[in-house]
């Protein structure tokens, strides 16, 4: 539902960043979206190329990848990923917030939260 | 930042590692600081518009202002009106509108926090605004977060929104009264919960009549610093 705002903070890094560089042309953007943001791929890539036309950045090459949801076991110490299994009953895909070795609900979510500008590749003078 | 050159040799690739929400935890963090330093406990309230959020902080107000100094941080996209309501409850009531934004985030109750007298205060509960998706990518800086949804929203709010309960403390099931009306058994929305966080707490209210607040109140386990 913020896939606006998360794009125009986007293009405004991204901008801003070529500017400082005296870039000409943004080539491409990679983006890394973690899975516990709720944030929509495609209304995110929407809202940047949006905030790029007509400028440097129009014709960027927008990359996107995924962090899976990972977690640590503050009892056992299993660090891995959360599990996301189908339920019979809802036909629907449910994470579990627990330890998928020894059950216990004391975990700490370690990835998946964020999202990442990872790296952005231009075109000097 | 690391600038490398690309192979043509005339692109050159800038790593950024930029974290969009990077500056909300950073706030986030910083609320928590302020809060512990003040020895302060408190406790975000997530749920859907209607699911009785304000009416839950009511009655917690009413009974927790004798024990515990007490102010609210209101948060709402435009009006005023759950400020409102919770005026003269025996706490303190700030409001925050966001101007239509879809959550509150740690610099709004940041700067919330600011307006107080984190002195005299021992317990500050904020009400998020309705939505159950987005506040749960905004931490806002407290100790605990309930989730409250409520019968009338139908049977499907917990599994429908899973990753709400994440962080969440205690999901305080609502309107316990008109499950029978909605024709809903009341057991299932444990069992939704506990599949997607075994161990969460869980509580059924009538927000209305103040059935179950006792209970909450002991499961939120506040204690004074």
């Amino acid at each position: 539902m913020h896939e606006a705002s998360i794009g125009q903070s986007i293009v405004k890094t991204v901008l801003c960043e070529a500017e400082k560089q005296k870039a000409v042309k943004v080539e491409s953007v990679e983006i890394e979206i973690g899975e516990l943001t709720f944030l929509g791929q495609e209304q995110v890539e929407f809202w940047i190329k949006t905030g790029f036309e007509s400028t440097i950045a129009e014709s960027a090459k927008i990359i996107f990848k995924k962090i899976k949801a990972g977690i640590r076991c503050n009892k056992c110490g299993f660090q891995g990923n959360i599990r996301i299994k189908e339920d019979p009953q809802y036909h629907m895909m449910l994470p579990t917030f627990s330890c998928p070795k020894c059950g216990s609900s004391e975990v700490a979510i370690i990835r998946g939260k964020d999202a990442f500008i990872r790296r952005i590749q231009i075109t000097q003078e | 930042m690391k600038k490398l050159f690309t192979e043509d040799g005339k692109s050159i690739e800038i790593k950024l590692n930029e974290n969009l929400y990077g500056k909300n935890s950073e706030l986030a963090e910083k609320n928590l600081e302020i809060l512990n330093k003040q020895g302060i406990h408190a406790i975000d309230i997530l749920g859907s518009i209607g699911s009785g959020k304000t009416s839950i902080i009511q009655q917690l107000v009413a009974r927790l202002h004798t024990t515990f100094r007490t102010a609210v941080i209101a948060g709402d996209l435009t009006t005023t009106i759950d400020a409102d309501r919770i005026k003269n409850r025996g706490a303190k009531v700030i409001q925050i509108n966001t101007d239509g934004g879809c959550h509150l985030d740690a610099n709004l109750v940041g700067r919330g926090l600011e307006t107080l007298d984190l002195k005299s205060l021992d317990l500050i509960l904020v009400e998020n605004v309705g939505n159950l998706i987005c506040p749960s990518s905004f931490p806002v800086g407290t100790h605990q977060r309930i989730v409250v949804v409520s019968t009338t929203e139908g049977p499907y709010m917990i599994v429908k929104h899973p990753y709400i309960f994440k962080d969440a403390t205690v999901v305080v099931i609502n309107k316990k009264d008109m499950a029978k009306a909605m024709e809903l058994e009341l057991d299932q929305f444990r069992k939704d919960a506990l599949k997607i966080k075994p161990g969460i707490k869980v509580v059924y209210t009538n927000a209305r009549t103040g059935e179950g607040i006792p209970e909450l109140i002991e499961k939120l386990n506040i204690s004074k610093e």
